[in-house]
């Protein structure tokens, strides 16, 4: 490990002669640590679903928070060190909020997961008086779901900063299997209630517990109630249906 | 954490507007300087130039202003040049304050070699210096320090007569004929007659006459005036300040002038 | 020189601020809007030049109308307008103009404790196809309207678009109400009455008059094919049409 990694992994800001960031790369792999989640979009809406790992019989699951709101008409799910989310949907958020009050209209999904983005490459060592923000990446990716005058949208993001627009999307560690099962099932006439059907399907394929209502959460983006988290009254309901 | 991008690194004051209270685009930058409020700014002129007159005409256009720089009432240099040419295809005429436009002509003669040495075979021409000076003379005015002048500028732009003003509000506009101060009341009845809908006929030796004849009638008139003027032309031909013209005048009216002054009968 | 700084020195303070004249006004349409202006820019009763736009073309589908500090007016403009273009970078689409209302407003309160002196028109057409036009105070208060004047002669041209455009002290016809919009022609005519009543009364209005007319995507432009003077300024063949008509005012 040493010797093939050679000294090149160390510094944040220094490529190696492939070309190659390592502690970015790392970052992603940290990623595929993350609980599985995944998002799908249907002409109706979107869908996120999360998987929350419950590790212990005295753990609250309903404390574990994988699914954000970021605005009226945009969500947003996670996978990865959740914490350094938080800096980011707080960005997401003011950003969209400025949007509004400056433009008196909703932001679109893909500018505000730009802005996320442009968080990602502020690491590094500060020069002097400057202020650099974090001194590592982003260890988390997200799936950003919204609506706009596009319709809905399904986007990821990585360590990296790198966004792609996905019709389905599945990250963490059962990203994989989720993702070609994903490829599968997915159809571009989808319900919404298919989409919910499909998440769970899919979480449930690649969870080693027994799927319930606590230890999944699902949220959609739907034009008429924007962005939702399903109670768990409604989550076991869809549930039951499967 | 600080939501606005612009702001990234740049340098970091955490004493400054923490909580983002500024909109985005209009952000103050660092604190001011600890001695500002112990700054003058200039509230009035001092050795000031009276009327500038510029025309266009057929090749070009044509710019007229007297040698006299004042102060207050008294004449006090009377070789002063106010019309200055700026690179190849532009000239710059100044009233108001001397001191600014000299100001001014050290900051454009910079600006020229600036762009002289970029070596990209790009030169500015009059309307991109109006539009220096536009933004230079509306910046001060914002800042509440103004140039204190009223500024003409004139030369061919793409082959084509450009004559355009600018002051010290940052006010601006361009026209056929235009003139400053006292030359805008008492100068700008006789051009607009002579120039107007003939731009494209008046021929050199017209232009010159016509301004010749409104500077003798200003320096009738205009107490802050100098029978001793200037012209410059930008032509097709290139940039020239005349040497100083003399003007003629004839006051012997004024002994026939009963009513008012000093005078008894 | 009229500089009455040799006068009383001690008391004169720089004064960031003066007026240029002119007048602006819109009127909207069911789908279309008519933004205009005269070309006169004057300083106290001097003519500074008989053709000073006042009226700029924002997007395809907005204009806006500025009036005031003629300085302070381009230099708005042409803030407006970089904002405009970092918009559509930011965002690839161009600002609708209900957004553009909104970060005028911003633009302008931005500067509350240094106002740009001056008063804005914006006018255009909606993303739903309907006509707009919107009126701003120098700090930014703002309200979507049906049609407004503002500037030098505005207390002259807003009573009459309030009794020609909003019915104002008028009584219908039994059984015939009053129109809620005026067709195009009619709107055309009102706008140019105004300003050559302006141009009569007020002496900084006149020399030239620039009358902007926004037209919603689909709709028929042979109300617009002959009248004198008029020139199309679309760019983009499916969408909404811009046309600006110029016409002569009374120099005196």
């Amino acid at each position: 490990m040493f010797l093939t990694r050679s000294e090149y992994d160390r510094g944040v800001n220094t490529f190696s002669p492939e070309g190659r960031l390592f502690q970015v790369e790392y970052a992603i792999e940290a990623i595929k640590l993350g609980s599985t989640t995944v998002g799908v979009k249907t002409p109706e809406g979107v869908v996120l679903g999360i998987e929350k790992r419950v590790q212990s019989p005295l753990l609250e699951s309903s404390s574990i928070e994988k699914i954000m709101e970021i605005d009226l008409h945009l969500g947003c799910a996670m996978s990865g060190l959740t914490a350094d989310a938080r800096t980011m949907i707080d960005h997401a958020r003011v950003t969209s909020q400025n949007h509004a009050f400056t433009f008196d209209e909703r932001i679109k999904v893909e500018s505000v997961t730009q802005a996320v983005c442009d968080l990602a490459l502020r690491f590094g060592e500060s020069v002097h008086d400057e202020d650099a923000m974090m001194s590592r990446p982003f260890g988390v990716a997200l799936l950003i779901a919204g609506i706009d005058e596009l319709g809905p949208q399904l986007f990821h993001t990585d360590p990296s900063g790198t966004f792609v627009r996905y019709e389905a999307k599945a990250i963490g560690s059962g990203s994989e299997a989720a993702q070609s099962e994903l490829q599968d099932k997915w159809h571009s006439r989808m319900t919404l209630q298919e989409a919910q059907a499909l998440t769970l399907r899919v979480l449930k394929q690649v969870m080693e517990e027994k799927l319930d209502q606590h230890n999944v959460q699902l949220a959609q983006v739907t034009p008429e109630k924007g962005f939702e988290i399903l109670d768990e009254v409604r989550l076991k309901a869809i549930i039951d249906a499967m | 954490m600080d939501h606005f991008p612009t702001n990234w690194g740049r340098p970091r004051n955490e004493l400054h507007d923490q909580y983002n209270t500024y909109p985005i685009h209009q952000r103050p930058s660092q604190p001011k300087d600890v001695f500002g409020e112990g700054v003058q700014r200039t509230q009035q002129p001092i050795v000031t130039g009276t009327s500038v007159l510029a025309i266009k005409f057929k090749d070009g256009i044509m710019m007229a202003a007297d040698n006299l720089a004042s102060y207050g009432s008294l004449a006090r240099f009377k070789d002063i040049q106010r019309l200055h040419p700026v690179g190849t295809s532009t000239i710059i005429g100044a009233s108001g304050d001397m001191s600014d436009f000299q100001y001014l002509q050290h900051t454009l003669d910079e600006l020229m070699v600036d762009e002289f040495t970029n070596g990209d075979g790009h030169e500015l021409g009059p309307a991109e210096v109006h539009e220096y000076l536009s933004r230079v003379m509306y910046g001060r005015r914002s800042k509440l320090n103004p140039l204190w002048n009223s500024l003409l500028v004139g030369g061919l732009q793409d082959g084509k007569p450009f004559l355009a003003y600018v002051d010290l509000l940052g006010t601006t506009y361009s026209a056929s004929s235009i003139a400053t101060g006292y030359g805008s009341y008492i100068a700008i009845p006789i051009l607009r007659a002579a120039v107007d809908n003939k731009e494209n006929t008046l021929t050199e030796e017209d232009a010159r006459k016509l301004l010749h004849e409104c500077m003798r009638v200003l320096y009738y008139r205009d107490a802050r005036s100098l029978d001793k003027y200037q012209i410059g032309i930008v032509t097709s031909a290139g940039v020239s300040v005349s040497d100083a013209i003399k003007l003629e005048t004839n006051w012997d009216f004024a002994e026939g002038i009963r009513g008012y002054g000093a005078q008894t009968q | 020189m009229p500089d009455t700084a040799h006068e009383q020195p001690q008391q004169r303070q720089f004064y960031p601020y003066t007026e240029n004249g002119g007048t602006i006004l819109a009127i909207a349409g069911a789908d279309f809007t008519v933004i205009a202006g005269d070309t006169r820019q004057s300083e106290g009763y001097s003519i500074q030049t008989r053709y000073a736009p006042k009226v700029f073309r924002l997007t395809e589908r907005a204009v806006l109308a500025v009036n005031g500090f003629a300085a302070d007016g381009n230099m708005f403009v042409k803030k407006v307008k970089q904002r405009l273009e970092w918009y559509r970078h930011a965002h690839a689409k161009e600002m609708p103009l209900r957004a553009i209302a909104r970060l005028i407003q911003t633009m302008l309160y931005a500067q509350r404790f240094f106002p740009y002196y001056v008063n804005n028109i914006l006018g255009g057409i909606e993303e739903d196809g309907s006509g707009a036009v919107y009126s701003f105070d120098p700090v930014g208060s703002y309200e979507r309207e049906a049609c407004r004047a503002a500037g030098a002669a505005s207390s002259l041209v807003q009573p009459f678009l309030d009794n020609q455009i909003y019915f104002k002290n008028q009584t219908p016809a039994p059984g015939t109400p009053h129109p809620t919009y005026l067709p195009l022609p009619d709107v055309l005519a009102i706008v140019i009455d105004s300003f050559t009543s302006a141009t009569e009364r007020h002496i900084e209005v006149g020399d030239g008059l620039e009358m902007y007319v926004v037209l919603a995507k689909g709709r028929s432009i042979e109300e617009l094919a002959d009248v004198a003077g008029v020139q199309e300024l679309t760019t983009r063949a499916d969408g909404d049409r811009m046309f600006v008509i110029q016409r002569e005012l009374k120099k005196d």
